[in-house]
């Protein structure tokens, strides 16, 4: 029988470049940096910080509601930035068919759900992935996978666009992408300026959906109606 | 929740009908531990914000995130500031903003307030959930400034919560304000840690109501209260 896996080392050794937010940008293969043992391994120490932050807002985490609070944030958060423990290899590799197809295949109103990384309070909003196949076409469903891997993590909304964008062209080498998010940020909604129905847009067009207007123009008329 | 300090018997309120009201322990019980003078002592001191910074610095660090990169680098301290406002109610009482809001007026039918904006955070995952409130009143004699119902619903909303503690910590306060006739809150949310996780139920609403006096022992009075909000 094959040995276990080893558990990871834990966290102490610097796994990043300091400084440098585009260093996720480059090595989309070979990204997962958490375990299901490290989550195991964390857990303690996750539930520890959350007691904390439970005392000093002044709660008191003896009573009824929040004995198990600690334990359920700390899980919950763990799924939030499940993202970190998902490669794009493992979702995409069997699913890249060839086909005769070169018009545009769009998958539109994507539910995301992500966690803003200065606040750490969720943004939620829909994604729209349009592309141009070059002889190659997707599992349609891997568009949503590549959505969920990309935003079950600490994110800015601009980087997760792009993220989604850059998968997708090198994972099939197609003529054209383009990403459209438009996400309601909570950290806006529920704290700071307070504006209840203000949605930020941002886009990344690649490839034909950058150079040529039609096409980028007829993406966004699909995604609108 | 003028008066109860913790051991202290509450003053009889006059009765109109509210024999249902539970009796000042159980009161006490469905109140949450109530932290607000030691609250705002701490936040005189300036408060914790260092012990929820290095807390959510470990939960980064936790996640397998590097809190060293250009991102991350102030979160813990946002975040910290993120939570605290997100449970100031806390540091906040009734008193404090109802006291010269309530005025004598001779005016006994039905008052409505709705669609107020709620923001809260479930005290089980520590997720938000959000929705609307509706609240109504009948007066006797007394009415209250109509914004305060929205501080009242603040007040108690920005505090770690469940959404029917909520709805009811709401509606005793506002009864114990204007002692009216009958007082009606309803609460409509979708609650992120259903959507966001767990079954991830992307449309479902969970509704909360709570009805006392008149509005709960007159059916068409509730009737009344149940139709004006609904468009």
């Amino acid at each position: 029988p094959p040995p276990p896996p080893a558990p990871s080392r834990p966290l102490e050794k610097p796994r990043y470049s300091q400084g440098t937010s585009s260093q996720c940008l480059d090595s989309w293969k070979e990204e997962r940096t958490r375990s299901e043992e490290d989550n195991e391994m964390n857990l303690p120490s996750l539930a520890a910080a959350y007691t904390t932050i439970l005392r000093s807002l002044g709660e008191d985490p003896e009573r009824q509601g929040l004995l198990r609070t600690p334990w359920r944030a700390a899980t919950a958060m763990q799924f939030f930035t499940k993202g970190y423990q998902e490669t794009i290899s493992d979702v995409l590799n069997d699913a890249i068919f060839d086909e005769d197809h070169d018009e545009m295949v769009i998958v539109k109103d994507i539910d995301m759900f992500s966690l803003c990384e200065h606040h750490l309070v969720p943004f939620v909003g829909k994604v729209h992935i349009g592309y141009l196949p070059n002889k190659q076409v997707l599992g349609l469903s891997k568009l949503a996978r590549i959505v969920e891997i990309y935003s079950r993590r600490l994110q800015v909304q601009e980087r997760l666009t792009k993220q989604i964008a850059v998968a997708i062209t090198e994972a099939l080498r197609p003529t054209g992408v383009g990403v459209v998010i438009e996400a309601t940020h909570m950290c806006m909604v529920m704290r700071g300026v307070q504006k209840m129905n203000s949605k930020t847009v941002t886009s990344t067009m690649l490839g034909v959906f950058r150079e040529d207007a039609k096409t980028r123009e007829e993406f966004l008329t699909l995604i609108r109606s | 929740m003028a008066c109860q300090a913790a051991g202290e018997e509450p003053p009889r309120p006059c009765c109109n009908g509210y024999s249902e009201l539970p009796s000042a322990e159980v009161r006490r019980a469905l109140a949450q531990y109530r932290p607000e003078k030691r609250s705002r002592e701490a936040a005189a001191e300036g408060g914790e914000l260092p012990a929820l910074e290095d807390a959510y610095l470990s939960i980064l660090e936790g996640l397998g995130e590097n809190p060293a990169r250009q991102g991350l680098r102030l979160t813990p301290r946002r975040a910290a500031k993120a939570m605290q406002f997100l449970t100031k109610g806390y540091q906040e009482t009734i008193e404090d903003i109802l006291n010269d809001a309530v005025f004598d007026e001779d005016h006994d039918e039905m008052v409505i307030v709705k669609d107020i904006d709620m923001f809260s955070l479930c005290e089980h995952h520590l997720v938000p959930f959000f929705g609307k409130v509706h609240i109504g009143y009948l007066p006797i004699k007394k009415v209250v400034g109509l914004s305060k119902l929205a501080r009242i619903v603040e007040i108690f909303s920005r505090r770690l919560q469940v959404q029917e503690r909520l709805t009811r910590q709401i509606a005793l306060a506002i009864t114990e304000a204007l002692k009216p006739a009958g007082v009606a809150v309803i609460i409509e949310a979708s609650h992120m840690c259903m959507v966001m996780r767990g079954v991830q139920k992307m449309n479902s609403r969970t509704i909360t109501s709570t009805m006392l006096g008149v509005l709960r022992e007159d059916p068409k009075t509730r009737e009344e209260f149940l139709t004006l909000i609904k468009n």
